[in-house]
C-alpha cells in the first residue's frame, strides 16, 4: 500500500483487510470523515493512525453488550500449538511434556513457582530458545515483552518506536504515531527528550508493551508485564489484554497472580520447581 | 533500513554519553603527549590510543544492545543489519577522531609522508570498531571484555614489531604504516599495513556477523 494514500483510503483498506464487507466498510469510512469534518479535524490527528483506529473500530463493532468481557469468545484459528515441549539445561529438566493449544481470541497464563521455566517456556513459544524434544506450531507474526530489559536506556520512547518500527519495515514518522497511539491506551504521552533510563519501572513497562504491539502481531507474549503498574495501570492492561483478545488475537501472559487467573481462558501450570 | 537507523541511533546513544565520549577522545591525545618529542613513537602511540578508544566504546555500545537485540530480530531486523549498523556508527565516529589527531599531527610534527599518516589514524580507527565488536561478541561482560583489549593493546605496544607476536596481534598495520610514513622506508611497509588491516577488518567483522547470527538466530516454527 502507497504511503501516500490518504487516512480515509488506508482506513477503508484496513477495515475490509479486517473481514468488514465493503460497502460497510465504506459507510463507515464516510462516517468517520464526517465526524472529523464535524471537529474541524483531520482525521489522522483526530483518531490516530487509520489501521490502529480499524482496527479499535473492528473491536468496538464486534463487542458484545454485556459489559462482563467475554470470557469463552468465539475461538479463532489457531495461532500457537505446543505438543509434549521439553527442554533441559544440563542435566536438569527444566520443562517436560508441555501442551498447550491457544487460539486467535483467547488468553492463556502460565503460572507456576518461581524457577520453574515460565520465562523458558514463553521463549521457546517466542523462538528465542529452541526446545529439546516437542513440536512447536505458531503463527509467523508475534510480539514478545520480557519480564525486564529489552530497551536501550539511553534512547528515548519515540527513538524506540523508530527502532523497532525500522525492524518491522515500518517508516520512522508512522512508527512513531503508532507508538504515541498505542501509548495513549495505556494512559501513558512519551515525554519526546525523556530518555528510558530516566522512566520510572512502570512506565518502562509500558514501554516495553508498546514495543511488543508496535508492528502489529497476531500473537502477544507477555512474560509479567506489569512489574511495577500502579493499580490504574494494572487495570488499563488488563483492559488491553481484553481489546486485543477480542479483536482476534492470542495472548500468553506469564503471571504469578491468581487473581489474574479470572481474566484468561487457560491455565497452563508448570507447578513446582 | 535498518542498518541505517540502528547507525542512526547508535550515534545518538554515544553521543548522550559525555563524559565517556570526553574521555575517548582525551585518551590517545595522553599517548601523544607523553612521548611529543619523538615523532615515530608519538604517532604510533597515538594511533593505538586511537585503536584503544574506539574498540572500548564499541565493546560498550555492542554490551548495551544485548537485551534490545532478540526484539528487535523478533520484529523482523536481520543480524547483518544490526551488526553492519552499530559497526557503520563506530568507523564514522572513529574516523572523526582520526581525522580530528591528524589535523593536530599536520599542525604539530613534520613527517616524510602526511597522508601517510592520517591512513595510520584512520586504519586504527576502522580496524578498532569491528574488533571491538568481536571481543564484545566473545566476552559478553563489559569487565572481561575491557580487559581483554586491554591485554592486546599492552602486548601490541610491547611485542618487537618483527616478532610473530606483534603480527597476530589487530593493531600491527599501524606500525608498518608509520614505519613508511614517519621513518620514510620503502612502500612495502605501506602494502604491509594495507593487508594486514583488511585481513584484521575481515576476519574481526566475519567473526562478529557469524557469532551474532548464532546468538540472534530465531527458531522458525512452521505455522498451525
Amino acid at each position: 500500500m502507497s504511503t501516500y494514500e490518504s487516512w480515509p483510503t488506508r482506513f477503508e483498506a484496513e477495515l475490509v483487510r479486517l473481514g468488514v464487507p465493503e460497502p460497510r466498510a465504506r459507510r463507515l469510512t464516510e462516517d468517520t470523515a464526517a465526524q472529523a469534518a464535524e471537529q474541524a479535524a483531520d482525521p489522522a490527528g483526530l483518531f490516530g493512525p487509520a489501521h490502529l483506529y480499524a482496527r479499535h473500530l473492528v473491536t468496538e463493532l464486534s463487542a458484545p453488550v454485556d459489559p462482563e468481557p467475554p470470557r469463552f469468545a468465539t475461538a479463532g484459528p489457531v495461532l500457537l500449538h505446543l505438543s509434549a515441549v521439553g527442554k533441559r539445561y544440563r542435566r536438569r529438566t527444566v520443562l517436560r511434556d508441555v501442551d498447550l493449544t491457544v487460539r486467535g481470541g483467547q488468553v492463556a497464563a502460565i503460572v507456576g513457582a518461581n524457577g520453574c521455566g515460565k520465562s523458558t517456556l514463553l521463549r521457546i513459544c517466542a523462538g528465542l530458545t529452541r526446545p529439546d524434544s516437542g513440536t512447536v506450531r505458531r503463527t509467523r507474526r508475534v510480539g514478545y515483552v520480557p519480564q525486564d530489559g529489552g530497551t536501550a536506556g539511553w534512547l528515548t520512547a519515540d527513538e524506540h518506536f523508530t527502532l523497532f518500527g525500522a525492524a518491522a519495515g515500518v517508516v520512522s514518522r508512522r512508527a512513531r504515531s503508532t507508538g504515541a497511539h498505542l501509548a495513549a491506551r495505556l494512559a501513558w504521552r512519551p515525554d519526546p527528550g525523556q530518555r528510558v533510563q530516566q522512566l520510572s519501572g512502570g512506565t518502562r513497562q509500558k514501554l516495553n508493551l508498546v514495543l511488543g504491539e508496535l508492528h502489529g502481531p497476531d500473537l502477544l507474549l507477555l512474560d509479567e508485564p506489569y512489574q511495577g503498574f500502579d493499580q490504574g495501570s494494572y487495570l488499563d492492561f488488563w483492559r488491553q489484554v481484553h481489546a486485543w483478545r477480542d479483536a482476534g488475537r492470542a495472548v500468553v501472559v506469564v503471571t504469578h497472580l491468581l487473581h489474574d487467573l479470572n481474566n484468561v481462558d487457560h491455565v497452563l501450570d508448570l507447578g513446582e520447581r | 533500513m535498518t542498518a541505517l537507523v540502528v547507525a542512526g541511533l547508535s550515534a545518538r546513544e554515544v553521543g548522550r554519553r559525555r563524559a565517556a565520549v570526553l574521555l575517548v577522545i582525551a585518551l590517545p591525545l595522553w599517548f601523544y603527549l607523553v612521548r611529543r618529542d619523538l615523532t615515530g613513537q608519538s604517532i604510533r602511540m597515538l594511533a593505538l590510543g586511537i585503536a584503544w578508544s574506539i574498540s572500548t566504546l564499541t565493546l560498550f555500545v555492542v554490551n548495551a544492545s544485548r537485551g534490545v537485540d532478540p526484539r528487535l530480530r523478533l520484529t523482523g531486523a536481520s543480524v547483518v543489519g544490526l551488526v553492519g549498523g552499530r559497526l557503520m556508527a563506530m568507523s564514522g565516529a572513529g574516523s572523526l577522531l582520526a581525522l580530528g589527531y591528524w589535523a593536530l599531527i599536520s599542525l604539530d610534527q613534520t613527517v616524510p609522508h602526511p597522508l601517510a599518516t592520517g591512513l595510520i589514524m584512520l586504519l586504527a580507527a576502522l580496524a578498532a570498531a569491528p574488533f571491538g565488536s568481536l571481543v564484545g561478541a566473545l566476552l559478553p561482560r563489559e569487565l572481561e571484555g575491557a580487559l581483554a583489549l586491554l591485554s592486546v593493546c599492552a602486548v601490541q605496544m610491547l611485542a618487537d614489531p618483527d616478532g610473530l607476536v606483534a603480527k597476530l596481534m589487530p593493531f600491527w598495520s599501524v606500525r608498518q604504516i608509520g614505519t613508511y610514513a614517519v621513518d620514510d622506508a620503502d612502500l612495502s611497509f605501506l602494502w604491509q599495513g594495507l593487508t594486514h588491516f583488511a585481513l584484521t577488518w575481515l576476519i574481526c567483522a566475519a567473526g562478529t556477523l557469524a557469532i551474532f547470527a548464532y546468538r540472534l538466530r530465531i527458531v522458525r516454527y512452521p505455522e498451525p
